[in-house]
């Protein structure tokens, strides 16, 4: 802790102490106790480095004057003061403890109204109960009554956290008894602090929780269904945590009830409990049995809509029960078997009654629910067993095939479930957008390759088809690549299917909105990057003809209004070349063209998205050319974007112009990687390059100017925007190293650059002003003037010397400064304790000047 | 009440409603998908067209050098003469029509041949764009059809048994000896000439029978549905309304509220076609076609889709590239109908109707013609031909493909594919539209834009308005027949709607109950209302009715005459009225038990009761009498015994109220 703070704080503590009114913000005592909290984490003992803090405590706990929110922040402090064992002692030495939790106390005081204290109460003793003292306390205060009594609280944020402390005390009971269970001896107990007695006390109140619980399921379900629904999720909590025998222990009491509750009214937290119970209990349990049971009559409920949600949540929590999971399957194609007249299921797999139903509840509007739960949980059905499937997943794709047909209102079945459902979902976007996610997870089906054209000839459908949602096109896209990707053998598609996908793609390339021209720019880059690197571009060659179908459209594409297409456009055009920049192929007029687009668009283009994207074409371009200095045109731009980019006014545009030049750098000084994680890194950088042939070095920074990376690096260095002068810090660190031998000498003044501005002259001296303050023996007067002559202004641009500036600017201390975040002053905990102090003197003094206090709100 | 139904055709409606006194003719839209059945009319001879073999029957004996075609198609090669199908003309004399109600502009196109040499004397009724954008089309039309000189026409093909024998569409043509030319210029003018011009919400009246007014239904500029309605009756005729947001006045539905009959026609012709989908999809493929260096045709008409087809492109080329463009709009109106769009300004939807104020032109059309990216002209001849630039795109007409100057652009662009012809119009189809171009390797797009209510919108219409019955053409009763398991493409109705198809005549399901009477106010001082119930009195009135222009009025009886002062001049003069003895009038029922009770203290013992569906009947053995006791009177059945009636009655009339 530091010490200013530690002088500070027994003033705080009296200020808080005194009144609590007079805070600065509301938040001031959230961020004092998180910062109490963090330097406890750091294994400082709160009490031994500040005292004060137990007089604090008790004259809050005692004076009953404070207002409710100091009172429920010692609550909370008390607790994790009392977290450790020493601290424990210190409190109930001075008989503080008992009485700050004690809610008979605050309720005489006519505080425990306020939930505000009832919830430090709550988080006080959450953080307090971490060992078997604070337990004991627990219990002999008898406090298990006044906890039940919250789980119900009228506040929901009471009772949310009154339901997590019940839980963890629970477990907290179930850690402290299994070590006392698991064979240690009673001397090892009594060493560990928990004895015997201990825990016959607490096993009360596993009794009071299973009573209270059992009680309130059945009882609240019809006052209060909220509260119900809360119980069932702290009963989930609690099975899924305690481990027997104390879970089956609480099972027993409860099942009962559960039972009466399965089967009065279903609902989603209930399910969550039996497939807790059902999937944590050992089979040799007694209550299993029953829990099966349950979970069957929930499975074979005969409402529609409830059991297709029962089956869908059986199917998630991926339980090992191979009969009742093919039969939820069951249900859950129910639906697209009825509504498609493919029969996905032998005739009484689910019952005729349920089909009946289904049938029934079909031709009503809620089917648009039930069918999108279908299609959703299709990924649950897909990663079954075969055996488990109630049919093969061919089929599976095939009806969803046919239903999505059955969406666009063209069926050529004419049942009359079929009649009724098509009036609901035809046009129905969001029933389309469920089902064009099942099929794209379809895709991973074994028998996928077979289908492949229906799912093409479909999916080229929805891309023509005028009324398809752009986020449906969107889903058929992904769709579309999912299957491409799948598939090895495209002898399926024929001519005719290929022509209409392009015929599509094109249409949608004109689209008249802007999400769908996005969605097919995208495609197109995902098309190219289906292949796998380095073989020949089978999908792409084989669909769409290669690039020379591609790239025209995508040259449109630069001129979208849209600057999302033209951004989309721009990154999709660098995924279609890389294949041929990994090949090293001369580039064609063409790509020629689009280097010069792609450098208007950097400098002229008023969205940043799109010029954020020409910088990482040139990335992807650098970085996938196997030899990038061959590469004329490559290199002859790199400079102007650099120069641009940097330049640039979007923050994110500059720090990838950033990651371009550290690529640069990365190429003109390759690493010399260790050979193995374990070899030794010389700590001396310069000694790295001790071998190193000088005047190579020199030619190399030379190179490197002139690409414009070091003019890039030192203008990031005094950019206003902090990640753009982090990354541009760090990268000049770097060359610092690495050419660290060109600086011992006396400023070199064979390798400068110029530079455009002012500001960075300014900061140059700044930080050798700094410099030779700081370590006057190293400046000399030989220095200081060739330092003051280097800078030689021209107009605006001013001319340096890389090494001299290298030499000279503090970038450790740049780099230490950059790395604290903005707002590390006006958050540490020095700043928090003094606003505390500054608002409580305004408090006193009421009568002090308000223009002051306007001016330092201004400031 | 009866709908004489003169056209089967659900969007082109003609019907007649014949109502109190008065005959009303709703709409005369005129079926032009006959001339399909013709080769197109080409504005420069087409060696192709005329080379095409003539029709020679199976065994030879038959050549119809006329009948043109191959072996995919025939169709007559005659210069239209007696191309058009008419509605139904003899169902009933058309010189009874009071009047004429039109809704929109596509649906007076048969107007000339009613008026004209029919003995029409009635008047037409329509709002101004209405006649204005009419007169447009049907000048275009007569253009069309003039401009090409007629050398002779084709009539052998029309003979029964040689027709039976032709191939494909033509042998299925029906009436075809009823089908008329063109009309000409003067019989449009004289036709028009009986219009007069009315405004929304503004009530006509028919000879004092009916009141009719047309409420904005928000399809096209002017358009209209129509209230007809007398004092106790209601009929709203609905005929090609639209709810979606395009540039004319919003549709008044709330008006069609509470009808006793709703016609309804003119609903979408391409239920399954959203027109923005089908906008977006033109944009597209126009797009396309440009950018790989192809000529776009929208063959359309002259006035309604196209401006705002105009409207969408004006935000779109901007977007997609094609500033530099040329876009032309070719047709003998199109000067008129682009400037009349501007001049409209109170029938057009409310964000238009402002910028006049601002001021600025409505439609945005105004400014792609002054920024020369939209050029018209009258035709292609003239300076169209010197500032021609290819890639374009041309709008032009028809959308038939048989006449117009789209004739000469398909003539020209078809055999290229990088060109691309865009249907947008909904009444023709397109595949019957493009038979004569076969083989043809220009791209074809079909994105028909139609913007009338579809089913979903019109049951929620009709849904809030709720009337008594609907009637509508049967076309709209069950799924189309290329769809037949889309049961949401049909009316679902309770009652069903009563469907018609051409040449019915229906007769509407209400009967006429009352009638209003006026009476005068020193005749209405004069009468002694009695309280019958609370809240309802009652009063015996003489008076003479007097009826006239279908207003009925009370009058006092007129004094009698003073006596003739001399018996010289003897005239017949009319009886004075034989002043009856003033007998009550009785209200109230006979009480079944009471009555009983009364008869037996007057020593009537003996009495069957018999119930009958609208009382009892009393035997009363003894005397050998009936009473028969009924809702609206009391019979007293006895022979020969007058005191014995007499008392009866006194009995009845015991329990009954005296006026």
């Amino acid at each position: 802790m530091d010490i200013q703070c530690v002088s500070v704080l027994p003033r705080v503590c009296e200020v808080l102490a005194a009144s609590g009114s007079s805070l600065p913000d509301d938040t001031s005592l959230e961020k004092l106790l998180d910062w109490f909290t963090a330097t406890t984490n750091t294994g400082v003992s709160l009490l031994e480095s500040a005292p004060c803090l137990l007089d604090f405590i008790s004259n809050v706990a005692f004076s009953s004057t404070s207002g409710p929110g100091i009172l429920s922040f010692t609550l909370k402090l008390t607790g994790l003061i009392a977290a450790s064992e020493d601290g424990f002692k210190a409190l109930e030495e001075c008989s503080v403890l008992k009485l700050i939790f004690d809610p008979h106390h605050w309720k005489e005081a006519g505080l425990w109204e306020d939930p505000c204290l009832r919830i430090g109460w709550i988080q006080g003793l959450r953080k307090m109960l971490q060992h078997s003292k604070a337990l004991r306390l627990f219990v002999q205060a008898d406090l298990i009554e006044p906890l039940l009594q919250l789980q119900t609280d009228s506040s929901l944020f009471v009772s949310s956290a009154a339901n997590q402390l019940l839980a963890h005390v629970l477990l907290l009971y179930q850690s402290l008894s299994s070590a006392g269970c698991n064979g240690a001896n009673k001397r090892d107990l009594e060493h560990s602090g928990v004895s015997e007695q201990t825990i016959i006390s607490c096993s009360g109140i596993i009794t009071n929780v299973s009573e209270y619980l059992k009680k309130s399921l059945v009882l609240k379900e019809s006052s209060h269904p909220p509260q119900s629904q809360q119980i069932l999720k702290l009963l989930t909590l609690l099975l899924v945590q305690l481990r027997p025998p104390l879970q089956e222990q609480l099972l027993l009491t409860v099942i009962d009830s559960l039972e009466e509750l399965v089967t009065k009214r279903w609902s989603l937290p209930l399910m969550d409990v039996i497939l807790a119970a059902n999937s944590s209990l050992q089979d040799d349990c007694v209550s299993k049995q029953q829990i099966v049971r349950l979970l069957s009559i929930m499975l074979y409920m005969k409402k529609p809509a409830d059991v297709i949600q029962v089956a869908a949540a059986f199917l998630r929590s991926r339980q090992h029960d191979p009969t009742h999971a093919a039969y939820a399957a069951g249900v859950l194609l129910l639906p697209l078997d009825i509504a498609t007249g493919i029969s996905l299921l032998k005739t009484n797999s689910t019952g005729v009654d349920l089909r009946i139903l289904m049938t029934e509840q079909l031709k009503s509007k809620s089917c648009i629910s039930m069918i999108c739960v279908c299609l959703t949980n299709i990924p649950q059905i897909t990663v079954m067993a075969p055996d488990c499937l109630p049919c093969p997943q061919r089929l599976i794709v095939a009806a969803v095939l046919t239903f999505l047909r059955l969406c666009r209102g063209d069926s050529s079945s004419s049942s009359t479930a079929c009649v009724e459902v098509s009036r609901f979902v035809t046009g129905s976007s969001k029933v389309q957008k469920c089902a064009m996610e099942a099929l794209s997870e379809l895709s991973k089906s074994p028998e996928a390759e077979a289908l492949l054209a229906d799912v093409f000839k479909l999916l080229t459908e929805y891309l023509n088809s005028p009324d398809s949602d752009p986020t449906v096109l969107q889903k058929s896209y992904k769709a579309l690549i999912n299957w491409i990707g799948v598939c090895r053998d495209f002898s399926s598609i024929t001519d005719q299917l290929r022509e209409g996908l392009m015929q599509a793609v094109r249409k949608r390339a004109c689209d008249i909105r802007w999400e769908a021209r996005d969605s097919t720019v995208e495609f197109l880059g995902h098309l190219a990057e289906v292949c796998p690197i380095g073989e020949e571009r089978e999908p792409l060659k084989t669909l769409l003809g290669s690039c020379s179908f591609t790239i025209p459209l995508l040259k449109e594409a630069l001129q979208d209004p849209e600057s999302y297409v033209r951004a989309s456009s721009i990154a999709t055009l660098a995924q279609t070349l890389t294949f041929s920049w990994q090949q090293g192929a001369a580039l064609t007029q063409e790509q020629e063209e689009i280097v010069t687009q792609l450098q208007e668009i950097l400098s002229q283009d008023s969205e940043g998205f799109a010029r954020r994207a020409v910088v990482k074409f040139f990335t992807a371009w650098f970085s996938s050319c196997p030899s990038p200095t061959s590469c004329s045109l490559l290199m002859q731009s790199v400079p102007s974007v650099l120069s641009q980019g940097v330049a640039d006014l979007d923050w994110e545009v500059k720090l990838h112009t950033l990651e371009l030049a550290e690529l640069l750098l990365d190429k003109t000084f390759p690493e010399r990687l260790p050979l193995h994680p374990y070899a030794v890194i010389s700590n001396q950088p310069h000694t790295c390059h001790a071998g190193e042939n000088e005047s190579d070095l020199l030619c190399s920074l030379n190179s490197l100017v002139d690409q414009g990376v070091v003019p890039a690096l030192l203008c990031g260095l005094v950019d206003c925007d902090r990640p753009v002068a982090l990354k541009a810090c760090q990268l000049l660190i770097k060359l610092r190293d690495t050419v660290s031998s060109l600086l011992v000498n006396a400023a070199d003044p064979r390798v400068s650059c110029m530079l455009p501005g002012q500001s960075w002259v300014q900061e140059m001296r700044g930080n050798k002003d700094a410099h030779t303050q700081g370590a006057p023996h190293v400046g000399s007067e030989s220095r200081d003037e060739a330092a003051e002559e280097t800078p030689c202004t021209d107009g605006d641009a001013v001319c340096v010397s890389v090494c001299e500036v290298l030499r000279t600017l503090d970038l450790d201390k740049k780099l230490s400064v950059l790395m604290q975040s903005s707002d590390h002053i006006y958050n540490s905990p020095l700043s928090l304790l003094q606003d505390i102090l500054t608002a409580s003197t305004a408090a006193s003094n009421p009568n002090s000047d308000p223009g002051q206090e306007v001016i330092v709100d201004c400031y | 009440m009866k709908l004489y139904c003169l056209s089967g055709h659900p969007t082109l409606p003609c019907n007649v409603l014949k109502f109190k006194s008065t005959t009303i003719m709703l709409d005369c839209g005129l079926d032009t998908t006959s001339v399909l059945n013709f080769l197109p009319l080409p504005l420069v001879h087409s060696p192709r067209l005329s080379k095409l073999p003539g029709w020679i029957s199976k065994d030879g004996a038959i050549n119809l050098e006329k009948v043109k075609g191959d072996e995919r198609q025939f169709m007559i090669h005659s210069q239209m003469a007696n191309c058009l199908q008419l509605p139904e003309l003899e169902l009933l004399d058309l010189s009874t029509i009071d009047v004429i109600l039109i809704s929109n502009y596509h649906c007076m196109m048969a107007l000339p041949y009613i008026t004209e040499h029919t003995g029409f004397t009635g008047t037409v009724y329509a709002t101004e764009p209405t006649l204005q954008i009419g007169r447009l089309l049907m000048e275009e039309l007569v253009n069309f059809m003039e401009r090409v000189p007629k050398a002779q026409s084709a009539t052998c093909w029309k003979n029964k048994e040689i027709q039976r024998l032709l191939p494909g569409p033509l042998k299925d043509a029906v009436d075809v000896w009823t089908w008329k030319r063109c009309y000409s210029m003067q019989e449009v003018n004289s036709a028009l000439s009986k219009v007069q011009l009315v405004g929304y919400s503004q009530k006509v009246e028919l000879f004092g029978a009916v009141q009719v007014s047309p409420l904005s239904s928000g399809y096209s500029l002017g358009s209209s549905n129509w209230i007809i309605q007398s004092h106790h009756e209601k009929v709203s005729y609905v005929s090609g309304s639209s709810l979606l947001t395009t540039h004319p006045q919003p549709m008044d539905q709330s008006s069609l509220k509470n009808s006793d009959v709703l016609i309804l026609t003119g609903l979408t012709q391409m239920p399954t076609a959203n027109p923005d989908g089908m906008l977006g999809e033109f944009c597209s493929n126009l797009a396309m076609t440009i950018r790989a260096g192809g000529n776009v045709l929208v063959p359309c008409y002259s006035s309604g889709v196209i401006y705002d087809l105009l409207e969408c492109l004006y935000q779109f080329i901007e977007s997609a590239n094609l500033g530099t463009t040329p876009f032309y709009f070719i047709s003998p109106v199109a000067n008129s109908s682009l400037e009349f769009s501007q001049i409209f300004a109170e029938w057009l939807c409310h964000n238009k109707q402002t910028k006049v104020y601002l001021p600025e032109p409505p439609f945005p059309h105004a400014e792609l013609i002054q920024t020369n990216k939209l050029k018209h002209y009258p035709s292609i001849h003239g300076d169209f031909s010197s500032e021609f630039r290819q890639p374009c795109v041309v709008f032009t007409g028809h959308p038939s493909l048989r006449f117009g100057d789209v004739v000469h652009f398909m003539e020209l662009w078809g055999k290229s594919s990088l060109n691309t012809v865009i249907f947008t119009e909904p009444d023709f189809s397109y595949l019957d539209a493009l038979a004569p171009y076969q083989p043809l390797a220009m791209k074809c797009v079909y994105c028909p834009i139609d913007t009338r209510l579809n089913f979903h919108q019109v049951s929620k219409l009709l849904k809030e308005v709720q009337p008594l019955h609907v009637v509508c053409p049967e076309q709209y009763t069950q799924p189309p027949v290329t769809q037949s398991h889309r049961a949401d493409l049909m009316l679902e109705l309770q009652p069903p709607p009563m469907p018609y198809r051409r040449c019915s005549v229906l007769n509407l399901p209400f009967r006429r109950r009352y009638e209003r009477v006026y009476i005068l106010p020193e005749l209405a001082n004069s009468l002694v209302p009695s309280e019958v119930k609370p809240g309802i009195s009652v009063a015996t009135v003489s008076a003479v009715l007097q009826s006239k222009d279908n207003k009925h009025t009370l009058q006092s009886v007129p004094k009698p005459p003073p006596a003739p002062p001399s018996k010289k001049r003897k005239r017949v003069i009319e009886e004075p009225p034989v002043t009856l003895a003033h007998k009550p009038l009785l209200s109230g029922a006979v009480p079944l038990e009471a009555f009983l009770a009364t008869l037996q203290k007057h020593g009537i013992t003996e009495v069957k009761v018999e119930e009958t569906a609208d009382g009892h009947i009393l035997h009363l053995q003894a005397e050998d009498t009936l009473i028969q006791l009924e809702e609206d009177g009391t019979h007293i059945v006895c022979d020969n015994n007058e005191p014995l009636r007499a008392t009866l009655r006194d009995l009845v009339l015991r329990f009954l109220q005296k006026l």
